[in-house]
């Protein structure tokens, strides 16, 4: 039998977090855990966490954490920046929790250039309550909700929300979106989170990374069938990369 | 204890002569309290505060009850606010209000053209200030001088000390223009 | 000499020498002036303001400095409080002390303006959805107010729970003279989150929720017995028994005054905590007392509740009766409350309870 590499987990990562099988979550968290430990900022991050599958992520961690409500993450992100300018907050929230019911704390906390950092896992649907419609389900989408496939002449279209941040809020730091299919898209993402948190550390103001997730199990699809569908049918209407970069002058 | 209500539409000053009012009266150490009619009660057409001052007693309740002194620099004003004056009470009227005939008689009315006068002095602004000072002397609660002086501390603070002397002349002016007619101060 | 101040601002300056240093909100008549003053002063003391883009974010955003261990304040009034009764929820679930004021107006829904009494209830009984309490505080004067901004913050600190400050419309707007407390020296909670996970927390899913709700009833338990605050004049030989609080509060000692010295045998009790409400207070009341009598600013009758059930519970022996005296809102004149004392003596009155 060959000889496995065994990779080290992040320090503060203390336990599995249950996530479904095939799920990205976990792949995200720990790029989370990579990035602050190889910015040495293990012993300076608090998370507050949104409501969803992502508060799983409190669940396993060895670190200042702080469940929100739904959808508050982007008003409790600003009040504990605001007192601890020095520390890092860093919101992790689904994209029902971020987009649905949190949209104006998520907006407007970009709108105020708060100095945090977003992360927001987008698999198209609410995935803890049984897969119904969201903000960035995809137009035809079977969901729970949407029985026939979304119809967005009703229901609005899939929003695009780190493309609003970059485009209609000048004084945004960073705004990238990526995704979890291949090893080399995992390796583009961790540097769009590190980016992010970076932003942060040097003051540069808000930065959201959003993330493309699948969620088999909502989706009926096998795991890897679900990486096939973000491929081939999200990332032609979510593009993954920087919309805005560290530096950049608005466009 | 007294209670004076100042009632006018928004941008006459009767909120501003209740905190003159006020102030004069904490200078001299009573018990004292200003409310003031806020929000969807101004847009009646008329703005109004009630001032409480007692030298003895803690001010129990410092809403309207039963002024001793009602101010109405407009009509509105007064036809709101005159029946809830006490009986034997005053009621001080500016240049534009008509007391009618048929207005109740156990009130004492006194007009004083306020804005006429002010206007003379050359500070138009300044009607407020004559009414305040025709209050102080109505009341007979305070010197001239330590209500002049309570009112020049107040603008002071607000950092309008130069309207001090035109402040005083029009305070003068409504001083003058009144008799006492209390019979027993509640402070001396 | 004592300083006219209007009430809003006093207390907003009371609640920066409490050591609140970090202010979120949204504007709603009548305690909008209590942010426009911080807007401009947390600056000034190292603190941090934040016009919230709703009363939902205000609290979330309190949630986020109380976290961090800071002194935080937020402020409204009725529908404003709706709103924030998921935050004050989830502070009191996480622990996590603030202080919250409430300047009353009355009405359902939008309601009105009018200073008043109406969301008593909701204060006392928690609020939001759970099985919480919140200690509620109600002064009767800007003074009082000021005075117990320190006291506030001591408070949901030594419990870990929500300080709602209960005040009024009028309480709000008012001007009286005040003497402002001196700065108490600010610091950091001991759980404050820092970043460095000084402050060991299990994991959400982990938690025991039956352990911690019967810890919680304990911790009830032990303000119910430690923290009642009221004020108490002739009630050990009254015939009748006022009970009110705020500025209705004040007003009724004016009347019991009066009465005492038209001869009447009459008290009061004003509550400073409305929770948890005074029921020491009611073991010193004449046991062959006629009645008690509740001033309320609403229409439907709140104080007399707690006012009933602890007359009740304290002299189980006779059926003392309760009478309410709503005035919906705005505060009654005190010849009002002493006329309708005179119509319960004279038996015209219904008693509630």
């Amino acid at each position: 039998m060959a000889a496995t590499r065994e990779r080290k987990v992040p320090a503060l990562v203390d336990k599995p977090m249950d996530f479904c099988p095939g799920c990205g979550h976990g792949i995200v968290s720990r790029l989370i855990m990579e990035a602050l430990e190889e910015l040495d900022q293990l012993n300076n991050i608090i998370f507050p966490i949104g409501v969803g599958c992502s508060s799983n992520l409190g669940a396993g961690l060895e670190c200042d954490r702080l469940h929100c409500c739904h959808g508050r993450a982007g008003a409790v992100a600003t009040g504990m920046k605001r007192v601890s300018p020095d520390t890092l907050v860093v919101s992790y929230q689904g994209d029902g929790d971020a987009y649905n019911i949190g949209i104006a704390e998520t907006f407007n906390a970009a709108y105020r250039n708060e100095n945090i950092t977003v992360i927001v896992i987008n698999n198209t649907n609410f995935g803890m309550t049984g897969g119904q419609m969201s903000l960035t389900t995809m137009e035809g989408q079977k969901t729970s909700t949407s029985v026939h496939g979304r119809d967005c002449s009703v229901t609005g279209y899939p929003i695009r929300f780190p493309e609003i941040v970059a485009r209609e809020f000048p004084g945004a730091a960073y705004a990238a979106r990526g995704t979890v299919t291949t090893p080399a898209n995992i390796n583009k993402l961790k540097g769009y989170i590190k980016n992010a948190l970076q932003a942060q550390l040097n003051h540069e103001g808000y930065s959201i990374v959003e993330v493309l997730s699948p969620c088999p199990i909502n989706w009926g699809l096998s795991p890897v069938k679900a990486m096939e569908r973000i491929e081939q049918e999200l990332i032609p209407y979510y593009p993954i990369g920087e919309f805005k970069k560290r530096g950049e002058e608005q466009k | 204890m007294r209670e004076i209500v100042f009632a006018g539409s928004g941008g006459q000053g009767v909120l501003t002569v209740g905190l003159i009012i006020s102030d004069i009266a904490a200078t001299e150490g009573l018990n004292v309290t200003w409310v003031p009619s806020y929000g969807s009660a101004m847009r009646g057409g008329t703005a109004n505060c009630t001032v409480k001052y007692c030298a003895e007693n803690y001010i129990y309740n410092p809403s309207q009850e039963q002024p001793d002194l009602l101010l109405a620099m407009n009509e509105p004003s007064l036809h709101m606010f005159l029946p809830m004056v006490a009986p034997g009470g005053t009621v001080l009227v500016g240049d534009t209000v008509t007391i009618p005939a048929d207005a109740r008689q156990d009130v004492t009315y006194v007009h004083v053209n306020c804005t006429e006068i002010a206007t003379s002095l050359g500070n138009p602004k300044g009607a407020n200030v004559v009414m305040t000072g025709a209050i102080v002397k109505l009341m007979g609660d305070f010197s001239r001088e330590a209500a002049i002086a309570a009112m020049n501390h107040m603008f002071e603070k607000k950092g309008k000390a130069k309207f001090n002397e035109s402040n005083a002349k029009a305070f003068d002016a409504g001083y003058n223009a009144v008799e006492c007619l209390s019979d027993a101060s509640c402070v001396r | 000499m004592a300083e006219m101040m209007k009430g809003n601002e006093a207390i907003a300056e009371a609640a920066v020498r409490a050591g609140a240093r970090f202010y979120a909100g949204y504007p709603i008549t009548p305690s909008s002036e209590i942010m426009e003053y911080l807007s401009w002063r947390m600056e000034e003391v190292g603190g941090s303001f934040v016009q919230a883009e709703s009363e939902l974010a205000g609290i979330n955003m309190v949630i986020g400095a109380s976290a961090c261990g800071v002194r935080a304040l937020t402020a409204s009034s009725g529908p404003g409080i709706s709103l924030k009764q998921e935050g004050i929820s989830t502070l009191c679930d996480e622990g996590l002390p603030a202080v919250v004021i409430t300047q009353v107006r009355y009405g359902n829904g939008l309601g009105t303006l009018f200073t008043a009494q109406c969301d008593y209830n909701r204060e006392t009984r928690g609020g939001g959805q759970g099985d919480y309490r919140c200690i509620v505080l109600c002064p009767s004067s800007v003074q009082e107010f000021v005075d117990l901004m320190a006291p506030a913050y001591e408070l949901s600190e030594k419990y870990r729970i929500v300080v709602i400050m209960m005040g009024e419309g009028t309480l709000g707007q008012m001007m009286e003279p005040v003497t402002l407390p001196d700065f108490v020296e600010t610091k950091r909670t001991p759980w404050a989150l820092t970043g460095k996970y000084d402050y060991k927390k299990i994991g959400i899913f982990e938690r025991d929720s039956r352990k911690e709700a019967v810890e919680l009833r304990e911790k009830y338990d032990a303000i119910k017995e430690n923290e009642q605050r009221w004020f108490d004049e002739g009630i050990e030989d009254a015939d009748y028994v006022f009970v009110a609080y705020g500025v209705p509060g004040r007003a009724t000692l004016g009347a019991i005054r009066e009465l005492r010295a038209e001869g009447e045998k009459v008290g009061l009790i004003r509550p400073i905590t409305a929770w948890p409400f005074p029921e020491k207070a009611f073991a010193k009341i004449n046991p062959a007392c006629k009645g008690v009598i509740t001033v309320e600013e609403n229409a439907t009758g709140q104080l007399v509740d707690d006012a009933a059930l602890f007359i009740k519970k304290t002299h189980k022996d006779r059926n003392i009766p309760a009478y309410a005296l709503t005035y919906v809102y705005n505060t009654p004149p005190i010849r009002s409350i002493k006329a309708d004392y005179f119509r319960i003596k004279n038996g015209e009155v219904k008693e509630v309870y």
